[in-house]
């Protein structure tokens, strides 16, 4: 689905969807229509008419945050039923909240993409966004689509199932990323192996396709380390010789959110020509259980040199996140932030409804967290407690990958697994600022809700496109800047323009 | 559990001798008396074991002269190092060492004589122990120790300072005995006559019987019961110390505190029946109602100028014929319906109607519940902190930081709409459970909807309320977890 962007008036016959705040007064057209409905303009709510033309009225509450616009963008994108077409009537609207209000349309109103023998034959709806003037529109939904590519993409990533984005294909896949200006450098299976990755190698070497090592750069234009995102990227994950149960396995074609939420920022931020400098390295395997599977009971040696001992291989995200952690590390960069569907722990703890944050640096704590509630997509912070890491001491390696199962409380079962997962990747992530996102449990949406339709989420690409542009596309702070590494000239001036088919509004250069 | 005595610093002739040295030097007038009676073997034998006083280190030098067993030093650290509570750990430390030896002097006559009495407070509360059903142990496992003198400058501000010190200990200790007594001891209506304890330090302790709480409607409470063959009880404690010591004009009264305790004295799940394996656990299944007691009587021992109300809610949940079963539509003391997914989800349901009946008779000030509540928050966060839940950012904010200066830690946890829907019942205005993801969460929900807009915070202590091994001041077992925690925000916050 794309979104055009248009001043003219709405003819007859078109349908018009009208965002509504709480307690302002509603249109005079429709106030008593809305009055017989209960409508009020709450957020979320809507109210469809017939004036005869079809007009779609969509709270957005009382505090007008920019995710009050988006949700209301959803709600009237999702209320258009057979409808070819829409008007979102964003006239008189500051232009941010007019960007938010077409993007949580584009987020809600892009249908999940599905495989079937025979296609839909009903195409998207054509949805133009309607301002009173399109210059200021221009720059804000630049940015907000570009946000909303990058979900769309990692959503894509995530719905595909496992016997089409396999590691070389996911790589493959990756690969298209080049066309906006993203340097793709991939390490294969053999590389990896040889160069140390051992414990990337070892989760991914029994699978037909073998594991991969894709590193992501975006240059930006600042003189600046670069900010680091890391991601799972497990194709499937069938748990290996510690096998899980067959219900719900299916599912385990979403591990590798972590790594498609990664991807999806990086295209955000190459879309809207971030200034800041990113980089991510995704660590992508498929866990397959075979004869040459890795064993409970390996010691494996890692990038790092630190040595692993293997309790659960089933507890591989954590493995290959410390050969990406560390891969990361090389790159000197300013922050790291991993994302990995980690832990069923963390969906006991936090549910479906917010992510855990775990890290060691609480000025990127807090402004993960803010970017979170600007977007719609909470975190809530966890702790790493001394315990946690006490508990991965392990006799015959440098640590352990994970408690070993029944050493927990009440018969054995209870174990702060996504606290204890979160203690073993802070050793790879050495004393620079570091994040982690446990984001199992959100990678997917259960139900359709104001902001996307059920099935992949594509959750956390956004938030981390609004931390880049929330922290790190300011001048960059202080002598860590001094000396830039040789493959980030900052004289670049030269920004890629998408040349992709979705692509809009590209009218004016942007860099 | 050993006496623990005030004296002048002077060198013991015999029995043990615990020297606290600074990494800076200067450890007192003992220290300097010890290593003149050792001939200044005492120094070498701490250079040679690589003793610099870094804060925790011990080492021990056997027979060093001058009729002493033993000398033990333990390293303080840096100054900043030596907080009261930093130094209340170092008595823990020191007990183990010394708990085979009858008398052992503890020098601290370097630090100040509040201080001291840190030490002293410490060192007991690590003495603990739990032996009343082993009937043949041997002489030489138990500890030996019946005394321990600390020594410090000024016996008299020490013996002062260790007064309310002690108190807390007490109340730690009831808690303790209360957490570990077997299920087949302490059952509902025996935990309650141990309540009464408390009205020999002046707290007013009132029970009630199945038949009052019948009579009032706790149908959420009395469902849970109605499986044993143990009737439930509920218990409230009151201590009016505000205002007490302010001669006879009486002050406008305030608004008292509340304590709710969790109290199921064996938690076999009922009908949702648990697994075999660890069920011996659920003994401690009332820690959170063990842990009110303890603090009330905590506060009443050192006489805290405040109103505080605590409130335990005592039951049984056992499968039988007669027992709850899933799908159970009940009716709590505030009118709301529940239907019963879970049998094994009854703390909250225990909880209902004591927490509404404590904001109805009290109109409390703000309320905790303390809980052994769910897995699920141990799943969340390990055995360090305790999950809290708060609907008052004051509040959540005070007890963060009593938790960080008392080492019982706190770790805040999220409430919103969006888990509330978990648990939407088709026939009853909530049921009991919510599902697995955010269970701890969906619990402290349901427990949400039993405020009636009052300050609240609950505090899910699964994880916390037994220590599964020695820490420096819990011996392994119950923890009386709350105690400390609470007593200090009482202190910190709420006394005249």
């Amino acid at each position: 689905m794309q979104i055009r962007l248009r001043t003219a008036a709405p003819r007859a016959g078109e349908a018009v969807a009208l965002p509504v705040a709480q307690g302002a007064a509603v249109p005079e057209a429709f106030g008593a229509k809305a009055a017989a409905a209960g409508f009020t303009g709450a957020v979320g709510t809507m109210l469809a008419l017939f004036t005869p033309d079809p007009v779609i009225l969509a709270g957005t509450g009382a505090a007008a945050t920019p995710l009050d616009f988006e949700r209301a963008g959803g709600a009237a994108i999702a209320a258009i039923g057979d409808l070819p077409a829409l008007v979102l009537d964003a006239r008189g609207l500051p232009p941010d909240q007019a960007a938010a209000f077409a993007a949580g349309a584009m987020l809600r109103g892009t249908a999940q993409h599905v495989i079937r023998s025979a296609p839909s034959a009903k195409p998207p709806p054509k949805v133009e966004l309607l301002t009173s003037g399109a210059a200021d529109i221009v720059p804000p939904w630049r940015a907000a689509e570009a946000a909303v590519r990058g979900t769309l993409y990692a959503r894509d990533l995530v719905t595909a199932p496992a016997n089409d984005l396999t590691p070389a294909s996911f790589a493959k896949w990756l690969r298209g990323l080049e066309e906006h200006g993203i340097k793709v450098t991939v390490i294969g299976p053999k590389q990896l192996r040889r160069r140390g990755f051992g414990a990337l190698s070892a989760v991914g070497r029994e699978a037909a396709s073998g594991p991969r090592l894709v590193t992501l750069r975006w240059k930006g234009r600042l003189d600046a380390r670069p900010v680091a995102f890391i991601g799972k990227g497990l194709c499937f994950d069938t748990g290996g010789i510690s096998i899980k149960p067959a219900a719900g396995m299916e599912e385990m074609r979403a591990d590798m959110a972590g790594a498609a939420a990664c991807a999806g920022a990086m295209l955000a931020l190459a879309l809207r020509c971030s200034p800041a400098p990113a980089m991510a390295v995704l660590a992508i395997a498929e866990n397959a259980t075979g004869g040459d599977s890795f064993r409970p009971g390996d010691v494996l040696r890692t990038a790092s040199g630190r040595t692993v001992e293997v309790i659960d291989t089933d507890a591989e995200g954590r493995l290959v996140l410390a050969d990406a952690l560390h891969h990361a590390r090389q790159h000197r960069p300013q922050a790291m932030i991993d994302l990995a569907t980690l832990t069923g722990s963390i969906v006991t703890a936090l549910g479906h409804h917010r992510a855990g944050l775990f890290g060691n640096d609480a000025p990127l704590a807090a402004a993960l967290v803010a970017a979170g509630l600007v977007v719609g997509e909470p975190l809530w912070p966890m702790p790493i407690g001394a315990r946690h890491r006490e508990d991965l001491a392990s006799g015959i390696a440098d640590i352990k990958q994970c408690a070993a199962a029944g050493s927990g409380a009440f018969g054995g079962r209870l174990l702060p697994d996504a606290c204890h997962a979160a203690a073993f990747l802070r050793e790879f992530a050495g004393p620079m600022p570091w994040a982690h996102l446990d984001i199992a449990g959100v990678e997917t949406r259960a139900e359709a809700d104001d902001l996307g339709p059920k099935g992949a989420s594509g959750f956390r690409a956004r938030l981390l496109d609004r931390l880049v542009a929330m922290r790190f596309e300011a001048t960059p702070i202080g002598c860590r800047m001094a000396a830039p590494m040789r493959t980030m000239p900052s004289t670049n001036r030269s920004c890629w323009r998408p040349r992709t088919r979705h692509l809009p509004m590209a009218r004016d250069s942007c860099c | 559990m050993a006496d623990i005595a005030f004296t002048k610093p002077v060198l013991p002739r015999h029995g043990a001798l615990v020297l606290l040295l600074p990494e800076e030097g200067g450890g007192g007038a003992l220290h300097e008396a010890a290593i003149t009676a050792t001939e200044g073997r005492l120094s070498k034998a701490l250079e040679a074991a690589g003793f610099k006083g870094k804060k925790g280190r011990t080492a021990t030098l056997w027979a060093p002269g001058g009729g002493l067993s033993k000398i033990v030093a333990i390293g303080l650290g840096k100054p900043e190092d030596m907080t009261p509570e930093a130094l209340e750990s170092v008595g823990g430390t020191a007990w183990p060492l010394i708990a085979a030896e009858r008398e052992s002097v503890i020098g601290a006559d370097a630090l100040a004589p509040e201080l001291a009495a840190r030490i002293g407070s410490g060192a007991r509360l690590r003495s603990y122990r739990f032996d009343k059903y082993r009937t043949k142990e041997k002489a030489e496992d138990k500890p030996k120790a019946e005394r321990i003198a600390i020594a410090t400058s000024d016996p008299t501000k020490a013996k002062a300072a260790f007064a309310p010190l002690a108190a807390i200990g007490e109340g730690i200790f009831l808690a303790r005995d209360l957490v570990s007594e077997p299920p087949n001891i302490l059952f509902p209506a025996e935990m309650a006559d141990r309540c009464k304890a408390l009205e020999k330090l002046g707290v007013v302790v009132e029970i009630m019987g199945p038949k009052e709480m019948k009579k009032l409607g706790f149908g959420a409470l009395l469902g849970v019961a109605q499986g044993s063959v143990q009737e439930p009880r509920m218990v409230v404690m009151k201590w009016m110390g505000a205002g007490k010591s302010a001669g006879k004009t009486k002050k406008p009264a305030k608004q008292p505190l509340c304590f709710v305790g969790k109290g199921v004295t064996f938690d076999t799940g009922g009908i949702s029946i648990k697994p075999a394996g660890g069920m011996e656990e659920m003994k401690f299944d009332m820690a959170g109602a063990g842990t009110v007691i303890g603090l009330m009587a905590a506060l009443a021992g050192r006489k805290a100028k405040a109103d505080v109300i605590g409130l335990v809610g005592l039951v049984e949940n056992m499968p039988s014929g007669n027992a709850q079963r899933p799908g159970d539509v009940v009716t709590s003391y505030s009118g709301q319906t529940i239907e019963v997914i879970n049998t094994d989800a009854e703390g909250r349901l225990v909880l209902a109607d004591v927490l509404w009946y404590a904001q109805e008779k009290y109109d409390p000030a703000f309320m905790i519940d303390l809980a052994t509540l769910t897995g699920a928050i141990i799943v969340a966060l390990g055995h360090e902190h305790a999950g809290m839940f708060a609907n008052d950012e004051e509040l959540a904010a005070k007890l963060e930081a009593v938790g960080k200066s008392t080492g019982e830690l706190v770790w805040r946890m999220p409430l919103g709409d969006a888990y509330d829907k978990q648990i939407k019942s088709d026939i009853a205005d909530m049921k009991n459970v919510g599902g697995r993801p955010g269970g701890s969460i969906t619990a402290a929900q349901f427990i949400q909807r039993f405020v009636n807009n009052k300050p609240w915070v609950h505090l899910d202590i699964a994880g916390t309320a037994w220590a599964y091994k020695d820490t420096a001041l819990i011996p392994k077992g119950a923890s009386a977890y709350g105690v400390r925690l609470l007593d200090r925000l009482v202190a910190d916050h709420y006394e005249d």
